[in-house]
């Protein structure tokens, strides 16, 4: 029986009793309510509201029941349910502060995302994110509505998590991410859901410029800036400049935008020429001499490609209508001088364009731009039509700052103030800042790495992306190896090792040596073979009509003939390593040692190109590489002396590890190329929690090798990561060992494989 | 005779760029052996089949690919009902007989395939026919041309030093803008307007050379756009079909080129 609505009303009322700030606001509440809910619905969100004040408390309750209504009227009556159904959970994660401000940001959510199911998933999104970083995730809420703006659901949990991720488990780090002051926070951002990146476009744009002007000058993209300013292009000493991405105007994609800018900067650098002189003009008038110049060198490109001017055209969307303030009359105007079919009734305008056009033989001329431009900056000052430069931005999207249209004196443009203030030197501005902050913070860890130097010199070679799994995609540069010389040890070390497995060497060897690893080569005229060899059959047959003798050799067959693979060992040098293989009682290393130098010797006694490298991680930021044998190195004392002197240290990074080997192997001109790798199981290091974390990226990471022509083994030692190695490489493409004697018989799996 | 069929009957059109034609005369009436080179689609072909009307030759053309053996020039063996007998090929039928052969894009075939015209490019004039221990003499009014596209050059396709050495080589480019403008109107049935518009548009996907295309739209290529348009059909569609899809596969190309050709009409 479902009760009448005055009785739920006086229950909602009696259970906010102790509330007495409610009292005033229940009556409004209270009718909203009844209008965005279900009759039948009223009843769980009378008792949510209780619930919510029993759990969480009274401030929260008001919060929730302020804040449902707007939700559920704009994402349906499950969205407001679902939102009371997850606040208790939120709170005993996130606190009361958390899910106050949770019920703040849930209507902005709500009318963003419009669909029920879309709205819980936000609710999904925040709590994975609170899980991740309680202390972050008001700030989060703070910001949700303008997240949300500007970015879709799918790329707000991707940039959230990703942040996450990127701060390490510093909570400062992440605080500071989600307070927006982080550039990489608003890189991200700025590359929002309906945006294109330049680096995306940036081929096609490039050949766009190379097939219409025949240049191809340098094309950077801008630092970000802040959230609010809109980006426009810049070019300075034949460099250009352009935002890091766009977002589309009016149906017109970021791509159309970009190619639109560099139309326009490339007609700057075409007709352009010498650079304006300031002299004693007015803020205003350097705008309007710059919005003449920029038609001017449009006019004159349109006279070479006459398309151009569709490429310019959408992103002029001024009328003839509206208030008429300098930016607005500035925007009309600049339509005005590239739109034949647009009409403007404003003096101004007509006047600017009068003039323009008149001068139309002069074109060719930059003299015009100064004189037009002066006249009409005159007659907007008489017009007492307010300009201001600091808040100026140049129109439409798609033209650059001007800022290279002017010599700007050495000293203004170092101190990053300048007469012409409509110019933005965010770049001047915001780079020493940018500088002075990566220095601070990178501070004690250079320290700590300076002090470590002192041990062991690294070489940084490289630097490799690794995957997340959890954003699904790729972190560039993330991890940056080091090189170091490896240690020496025992020459004779290695070689009591072939004298310890005298019966397995020879086995391992008389396997290497069977297996033929080379294309396939078609051997024409033989006496013998798989199928005929049409040419010498037909020869054969006409010798035998003309009376001669046939040669009998008419077979053909393929053959492997040579061998032709790079191997390289790669060995797991971590300290996970050191422990003592189970009923053997020696360690991982020492049978990685012991498998290596076999594997080593066979390979030397066939010719076939190896290398041995090996390697340990501690942290992203040092992944330490050793080449104990090089592929131009012969297999002698040196190698076998840094084949002993390996220790088990640090961690396993594999991911950046197989990259670096991969990089080596991808250079080599044989048939087929072996990466071996040599391993204890599973990846780790101290800066990732999330044990699926690198294992995930080794994956990935053989994948993309594997697209390379690389294939991939792993000799796993010690079943105990079992089931890591087969999730990095595959089932088949690992070989479990737990005696060093067995390897031969693992070993022609490795070399079926190469050879089919 | 067997190669009336060889003859060209009707004047080819052909626009000369320079002093191409008389060269070539020069060159015909020392019979020297001559190379054209120069990018696909640009005319050499054209330029031999009027060369051969002109001078009043029967014209063997053989197309080189990769496979072709000394025999697919020379000639082979075969058998019939009665044993075997022997069939002259393309360059065996044009030296007996007095003609001008032309093997298209040489460097296709593999190296050990073009030394058998070594013997017949120097002052000797004779191809040796192995198989049939007979050596041919030149009829005294043949001549061999070959081109020779150096675009395609590499390590493994080049000619060998000793087989450049016998021609003499005439170099053929894009022509100046204005000529390749009336080619093409002519070629296509077009307004001359029109036709300078697409060789604009040629122009283009030329700069792109070297920054992801092996070679920019050739003549040709602009002539069978024209065509198009001679039924109506817009430029920028006659482009993309002509043009842009045929040139390359490389989305980024297609993009950058499709939005060139926009910003040229």
């Amino acid at each position: 029986m479902v009760r009448t609505l005055s009785e739920q009303h006086q229950s909602l009322i009696a259970s906010l009793a102790d509330q007495p700030e409610i009292a005033g606001t229940i009556e409004l509440v209270w009718r909203q309510a009844r209008a965005s809910l279900p009759a039948e619905l009223l009843d769980d969100w009378v008792a949510a509201c209780r619930d919510i004040s029993v759990r969480i408390g009274p401030n929260a309750a008001m919060s929730f029941i302020r804040n449902s209504p707007s939700v559920a009227a704009a994402a349906g009556a499950e969205a407001a349910m679902a939102l009371a159904a997850f606040a208790a959970s939120f709170a005993d994660i996130a606190g009361r502060n958390a899910t106050l401000a949770l019920f703040v940001a849930a209507p902005h959510a709500a009318r963003r995302l419009a669909r029920a199911e879309a709205f819980t998933e936000w609710l999904r999104v925040v709590g994975r994110i609170a899980e991740f970083a309680p202390e972050s995730v008001s700030l989060l809420l703070d910001r949700s509505g303008r997240l949300l703006d500007s970015l879709d659901l799918r790329s707000f949990e991707t940039w959230a998590l990703g942040g996450i991720r990127a701060a390490e488990n510093d909570p400062e780090r992440r605080l500071k991410f989600f307070a927006l002051l982080d550039t990489r926070a608003l890189h991200a951002l700025e590359h929002g859901a309906d945006s294109v990146a330049f680096t995306d476009v940036e081929r096609e744009l490039k050949m766009f410029v190379a097939a219409l002007w025949r240049t191809t000058p340098p094309i950077r993209v801008l630092p970000p800036a802040d959230f609010n300013t809109p980006r426009r292009a810049c070019f300075a000493n034949g460099v250009i400049r352009v935002p890091q991405s766009s977002r589309g105007v009016d149906g017109q994609s970021g791509k159309d935008l970009f190619r639109a800018t560099l139309a326009h900067v490339l007609a700057h650098l075409q007709f352009t020429g010498e650079k304006f002189a300031l002299g004693g003009l007015k803020p205003v008038q350097v705008a309007l001499v710059s919005l003449v110049e920029d038609a001017r060198v449009e006019q004159l490109a349109i006279g070479r490609f006459p398309g151009l001017r569709r490429f310019w055209l959408p992103f002029h969307l001024a009328e003839a209508s509206g208030v008429v303030t300098a930016p607005a009359l500035m925007a009309r105007l600049s339509r005005a001088l590239l739109d034949p079919s647009y009409f403007d009734p404003h003096g101004w305008v007509n006047k600017g364009r009068d003039l323009f056009f008149a001068e139309r033989v002069r074109w060719t001329d930059p003299a015009i731009s100064r004189s037009i431009g002066g006249l009409l900056g005159n007659d907007l000052g008489q017009m007492r039509v307010q300009f201001n430069p600091r808040t100026y931005v140049v129109e439409p999207a798609y033209r650059d700052d001007h800022q290279g249209l002017w010599e700007i004196p050495a000293a203004a443009a170092s101190a990053g103030e300048t007469i012409y203030e409509s110019v933005r030197f965010e770049q001047s501005k915001s780079e020493p800042a940018d500088r002075e902050r990566e220095t601070s913070s990178s501070g004690p860890a250079n320290l700590a790495r300076l002090v470590r130097e002192a041990v062991e010199v690294g070489v940084p070679v490289a630097r490799y992306p690794e995957w997340d799994y959890l954003i699904s995609r790729e972190r560039g540069d993330w991890t940056t190896v080091l090189e170091y010389n490896p240690a020496d040890g025992r020459a004779e070390q290695i070689d009591s090792i072939l004298e310890r497995y005298p019966e397995t060497a020879y086995r391992i060897a008389a396997l290497v040596q069977a297996a033929k690893v080379s294309r396939p080569l078609r051997v024409r005229r033989q006496s013998e073979g798989d199928r005929l060899d049409l040419e010498a059959t037909i020869t054969a047959a006409i010798d035998l009509r003309a009376g001669l003798t046939p040669s009998p050799n008419v077979y053909a067959r393929l053959e492997r003939r040579w061998r032709d693979l790079s191997v390289l060992l790669l060995i797991d040098a971590s300290q996970s390593t050191n422990d003592l293989v189970k009923g053997i009682g020696r360690s991982v290393l020492e049978l990685e040692r012991d498998a290596t130098s076999l594997l080593a010797h066979a390979m030397d006694g066939m010719g076939d190109p190896f290398a041995i490298h090996a390697f340990c991680s501690d942290t992203r930021e040092d992944v330490h590489y050793y080449r104990l044998k090089d592929f131009d190195t012969i297999w002698g004392a040196m190698a076998k002396r840094r084949l002993a002197g390996i220790s088990g240290r640090f961690s396993t990074r594999m991911g950046a590890a197989l990259r670096h080997a991969g990089r080596d192997l991808v250079s080599r001109q044989s048939y087929r190329k072996l990466l071996l790798l040599i391993s204890d199981g599973e990846p780790s290091d101290v800066d990732i929690a999330d044990r699926r974390y690198l294992v995930e990226d080794a994956r990935r990471a053989v994948l993309s090798l594997q697209h390379q022509g690389i294939d991939l083994f792993c000799v796993g030692l010690d079943a105990g990561g079992d089931s890591y190695l087969t999730r990095i490489f595959g089932r088949p493409n690992v070989i479990q060992l737990d005696r060093i004697e067995r390897l031969p018989e693992k070993l022609p799996l490795l070399y079926f494989r190469l050879a089919g | 005779m067997e190669l009336d069929d060889f003859r060209i009957g009707q004047e080819p059109y052909y626009r000369a760029i320079g002093d191409e034609v008389r060269l070539f005369k020069a060159a015909y009436a020392e019979r020297m052996p001559i190379m054209l080179k120069g990018p696909t689609g640009c005319g050499k072909t054209r330029f031999v089949e009027y060369m051969a009307y002109v001078l009043e030759r029967p014209l063997v053309t053989v197309a080189c690919h990769e496979d072709m053996t000394a025999s697919d020039l020379v000639g082979r063996y075969l058998l019939d009902a009665q044993g075997t007998v022997w069939h002259d090929g393309p360059l065996t039928i044009a030296v007996r007989q007095g003609a001008i052969c032309y093997l298209d894009e040489i460097v296709e075939a593999r190296q050990d395939t073009t030394v058998v015209i070594h013997p017949l490019t120097d002052d000797r004039r004779v191809l040796p026919l192995e198989k049939r221990g007979e050596l041919v003499r030149a009829h005294p009014d043949f001549q061999l041309v070959i081109s020779y596209n150096p675009g395609y050059q590499s390590v493994l396709k080049d000619l060998k030093e000793s087989t450049k050495q016998r021609f003499g080589a005439m170099d053929f480019g894009h022509p100046p803008t204005a000529i390749e403008a009336e080619i093409v109107a002519h070629e296509a049935k077009i307004d001359v307007a029109v036709a300078e518009k697409l060789v604009d548009i040629g122009q283009r996907s030329r700069s792109l050379k070297g920054h992801g295309l092996d070679e920019g739209a050739s003549t040709r290529m602009l002539i069978q756009a024209g065509r198009l348009i001679s039924h109506g059909v817009s430029i920028e569609a006659a482009c993309q079909i002509a043009l842009v899809l045929p040139i390359t596969d490389d989305a980024d190309i297609r993009g950058a080129l499709t939005a060139a050709i926009a910003a040229s009409i």
